[in-house]
């Protein structure tokens, strides 16, 4: 009797060591979430030809570089800025700027510089009647160089002290986006 | 395991002597000494519950109740820094007990009547006995362990946290469930154990230099959380516990039942919990309650004389709220985060409300065990045992996609166990044992997010041997152990475009202990230990790849890792001169070759959502050495004192500078005064009993060993936390009350912790008020 035990035991000990040793490939997530690309196209309001700013990087928090372009605008000039968000690592790419349109109440950009007399302006609303940022109104002053700082962040306090004035300090929330392109005005 | 023998022990050697006698005329004698010290043990309380009849021993530990009908009673055994006991016995005749009480804290916490305990593990140990997890098991089962010597805690706000024992935490710490090495994402300094403290009756940590027969892959010491054997008591019995704390309006209500039966031995454990905001000295900590459903069953039949079977399946399911303020997505949102005073999204008002971030996590365990005594000398030990992990974290997505997990990993693992023990000439006593992990890590797809750790399956096989003697003042204990580990893992890579990368490793480790204890002259016993483990890299450490979002810092493996290999010498000294007094001094040192750890880079990463710093997972020599020392003593016989004291440090000795991320020094002190008792328990329906008022003091210092630059944030304070307690039993109509009113941080003091991630983000907890009600029936 004791014996069919200790059989039984050693039975279930050596079925354990037959457990499958190989593995399914993982599936490869569809990273919807991702941006990949920022391009923002400056047209100039009194005509001519439109700038386009982009940043790329298409492994996301891989070790890939990304592709900045940099920004010549001219002196003392007027532009409708206008921002596109894509996902270029599906195909076709996706447009993410739906998705914050879509939810434009919890998210809006904000535009830092260190070049002097360069001011970037709201020209959009969410239905609270605070700003977004995907469509703005660039001027510039003197000729000087710098950069020019775009950060998209979700779900900030909008409310909060400055931030409709497009001051970051107060706003809370999280970066989806964070890019800065080097401008030279001239 | 090593309780369930001194339970063994109980039934083989209780020495209980009948002799006839006439109905009502029996005469019931008895002595209770310390378990540790030997020694007679006075003032403890002896009373028969059925018939609310007590006395009180004298100063040479002995009592005596007379004129006593024969029957079947309860026993409840009680005595200031004990944990209360009930036992069941069945009185023929005059009786004659002989009951060792464990009452000091360097032994292990349960009752042996008149039996030899087993004392194989020389290693220093410590032991948190059931009182104290019924008191405290509002909070989860790391923070119980959170006073004691050269324990510490890691957490990520207050509902998560993980135990450091001796400075090493996650894959370095071994955490056995039940005697089965828990599963689970362990590797996660954001991942709690997922085990619920109510379906444990003690928790004991082995600070020794290496635990050899409970699987190998760690560098030392060893969490042991588990359930007693089920009591042969024929009745139905259990207990209802409640405790309402008022930071977080949290409940938490549990209640276990078991009966021994000669069919079946069974236990029953449940446990529900909802617990809302915490709350600071000074505002709300939104986002941070807990949801929690627990069940436990424990089952245990001897088949023949010789074989015993038991089983035990539990399921925990917790969902855990995360301070919505922490949550930050790059360098300039942390720097931006750490300036603040009061952390973002900071509301006036409570919630019990679970948004993300949030963990949700199921734990499912299952276990069989036979053990089949061949002989009297030789045992046969077989464990089977399977577990589910299943871990969703919820982070703030886009697009209503914050229900959907941001990582969503299902572990399974199964494991087996065969151990063969044979005592033989003169007190020698041999184990030899095989132990088989399989664990199985899949990422559910669906996440939208690559996962941080890939899947794999991992197959671990060990080999194990000891070797142990106890012979009159000297105890030796020698042991030796193989694993070997492979590695299947299936990576995603982070370049564009995505592909899956195959690893296929193997790793061989070994692992040694040499210990011995010796007894000296005047109650002192000395004991060394010194041990040798090596441990592969774990998977994380090879290949994590990828956003750490908790960090806010990309965290990568490198697949290139070798064998951590340590080398842990402990001395400890105890004194138990009385069961008045007992100290307890434990140093140890250990050294490490290949020391892995997440080495910030130089490197700052440039992505489309901004900069983040790397992190990459290296190797370097360390040194990690400390002292605990803790001493209890009582005064008169109402007065019991406590006094605990851990140093440490952590040193990287390639580079010379302090390791990261190690627990501070701390002191914590404790006096218990307890109510005078009245001798005699006839009389009145109700009865007060073991009223106790205790004062506690925890001082944590400021962790100075740490250079500038080497953290975001300079280290916090060091801080002092009072509390007050007032507990009572209550009897009445038969049943056991069991009451208090418990004050932690009395003084509504603001602080931060060192070891809790939160402290980059907001104050620790303020003024908790607990309330407790237990009920035993």
């Amino acid at each position: 009797m004791i014996k069919n035990y200790i059989l039984l035991l050693l039975a279930f000990v050596t079925a354990f060591t037959f457990i499958s040793c190989d593995k399914d490939d993982p599936v490869i997530e569809n990273e919807e979430e991702l941006i990949t690309t920022v391009n923002y196209t400056l047209t100039p309001t009194d005509g001519g030809e439109a700038i386009v700013l982009t940043f790329q990087d298409l492994d996301g928090d891989g070790e890939m570089v990304p592709m900045i372009s940099s920004g010549l605008l001219g002196a003392g000039k007027t532009y409708n800025g206008v921002l596109e968000l894509l996902n270029e690592s599906d195909s076709p790419a996706e447009n993410i700027t739906e998705e914050i349109q879509e939810e434009d109440e919890d998210h809006q950009f904000f535009f830092q510089t260190d070049i002097a007399g360069l001011v970037v302006a709201y020209s959009d609303t969410d239905a609270d009647g605070n700003p977004v940022g995907l469509s703005t109104t660039v001027t510039t002053d003197a000729a000087a160089s710098g950069s020019l700082t775009i950060i998209l962040l979700h779900e900030p306090v909008k409310t909060a002290d400055g931030v409709s004035a497009g001051d970051i300090t107060n706003a809370a929330g999280e970066s989806d986006i964070e890019v800065v392109f080097p401008i030279d005005v001239q | 395991m090593f309780s369930r023998s001194i339970g063994l022990c109980f039934f083989l050697f209780s020495s209980i002597f009948f002799s006839v006698a006439q109905d009502c005329t029996v005469k019931i004698e008895g002595n209770v000494v310390d378990e540790a010290s030997e020694s007679p043990l006075s003032y403890v309380n002896v009373y028969i519950q059925e018939l609310q009849l007590g006395t009180t021993t004298d100063d040479e530990g002995n009592f005596s109740l007379e004129n006593i009908c024969a029957g079947h009673y309860h026993f409840i055994l009680s005595h200031i820094g004990c944990e209360g006991e009930k036992l069941h016995f069945d009185i023929y005749g005059d009786t004659t007990l002989n009951i060792a009480l464990s009452h000091t804290p360097t032994s292990l916490g349960t009752v042996v009547i008149a039996g030899k305990k087993e004392d194989y593990n020389s290693q220093a140990n410590l032991t948190v006995n059931r009182k104290i997890i019924e008191d405290n098991a509002n909070q989860n089962l790391s923070a119980l362990l959170e006073n004691e010597t050269g324990v510490h805690l890691i957490k990520n706000g207050n509902g998560i946290s993980k135990p450091v024992v001796h400075g090493l935490y996650g894959n370095r710490l071994l955490m056995l469930n039940n005697g089965i090495s828990q599963a689970g994402q362990q590797w996660g300094n954001d991942h709690s154990p997922e085990i619920d403290p109510f379906a444990v009756d003690n928790i004991i940590v082995l600070k020794g230099a290496n635990a050899i027969e409970y699987g190998g892959g760690n560098l030392g010491s060893v969490v042991l959380a588990q359930p007693k054997r089920i009591a042969r008591e024929p009745h139905l019995h259990g207990q209802v516990n409640y405790i309402f704390d008022t930071n977080g309006r949290g409940h938490t209500f549990n209640t276990r039942m078991g009966q021994y039966t000669p069919a079946v031995a069974w236990k029953i454990n449940g446990t529900l919990k909802k617990v809302g905001d915490k709350r600071t000295a000074d505002y709300f900590l939104n986002n941070t309650g807990t949801e929690e459903a627990n069940f436990a069953l424990q089952l245990e039949k001897s088949l023949k004389e010789n074989l015993f079977i038991d089983l035990y399946a539990s399921t925990f399911n917790t969902k855990l709220g995360i301070l919505r303020g922490s949550h930050i997505s790059n360098v300039n949102n942390l720097e931006q985060a750490l300036q603040q005073e009061v952390p973002f999204y900071t509301e006036p008002d409570f919630s019990y409300g679970l948004a993300a971030p949030s963990q949700k996590v199921s734990h499912h365990f299952t276990k069989a065990r036979a053990r089949y005594f061949i002989s009297d000398e030789k045992i046969l030990e077989l464990v089977l045992a399977g577990q589910l992990n299943d871990r969703k974290e919820f982070d703030i997505r886009r697009g209503d996609r914050s229900d959907i997990p941001a990582l969503s990993l299902k572990q399974y693992t199964f494991n087996s166990e065969l151990k063969y023990s044979i005592a033989f000439a003169d007190s020698w006593k041999l184990k030899l044992g095989n132990q088989n992990i399989v664990t199985d890590n899949t990422n559910a797809s669906g996440t939208g997010i690559l996962p941080l750790i890939p899947d794999y399956l991992s197959w671990r096989s060990g080999l194990f041997t000891t070797l142990s003697r106890v012979k009159e003042r000297t105890t030796v204990n020698l042991g030796l152990r193989y694993d070997y580990e492979d590695q299947l893992v299936l990576a995603i890579s982070n370049t564009f475009p995505r592909e899956v990368v195959r690893y296929e490793n193997s790793f061989h480790n070994l692992s040694a202990l040499l210990s011995l204890k010796t007894k000296l002259a005047k109650k002192q016993s000395i004991s060394w230990n010194i041990g040798y483990a090596m441990r592969n890299p774990a998977v994380n450490e090879l290949y994590s790849n990828g956003l750490h979002q908790g960090v806010s810092g990309i965290e990568e493996g490198d697949p290139s890792l070798s064998t951590e290999k340590a080398l842990k010498n402990t001395l400890e000294y105890k004194w138990v001169p009385s069961s008045k007094l007992a100290l307890n001094v434990l140093a140890y040192h250990q050294l490490f070759q290949d020391y892995i750890f997440l080495n910030p880079q130089n490197e700052i990463r440039t992505t489309i959502r901004g900069a983040f710093p790397v992190f990459r997972y290296e190797q370097t020599a360390a040194s990690i050495y400390g002292l605990d020392l803790s001493s209890q003593f009582t005064l008169g016989k109402s007065l019991l004192g406590l006094v605990r004291y851990s140093y440490l440090r952590g040193q990287d000795t390639a580079e010379d500078v302090p390791l990261i991320f190690m627990p501070p020094n701390s002191l914590f002190a404790s006096l218990t005064f307890r109510a005078p008792q009245n001798k005699s328990r006839a009389g009145g329906r109700v009865k007060i009993e073991d009223a106790e008022i205790e004062i506690s003091n925890r001082l944590v210092f400021r962790q100075n060993h740490i250079l500038d630059g080497q953290d975001f944030l300079a280290p916090p304070d060091s801080y002092n936390l009072v509390g007050l307690k007032f507990s009572t039993d209550i009897i009445l109509l038969n049943y056991k009350f069991r009451c208090f009113v418990k004050a932690d941080n009395l003084f509504n003091v603001s602080y931060r912790d060192y070891l809790n991630r939160q402290r980059y983000f907001a104050d620790d907890l303020g003024l908790n008020i607990s309330v407790g009600l237990n009920v035993k029936f």
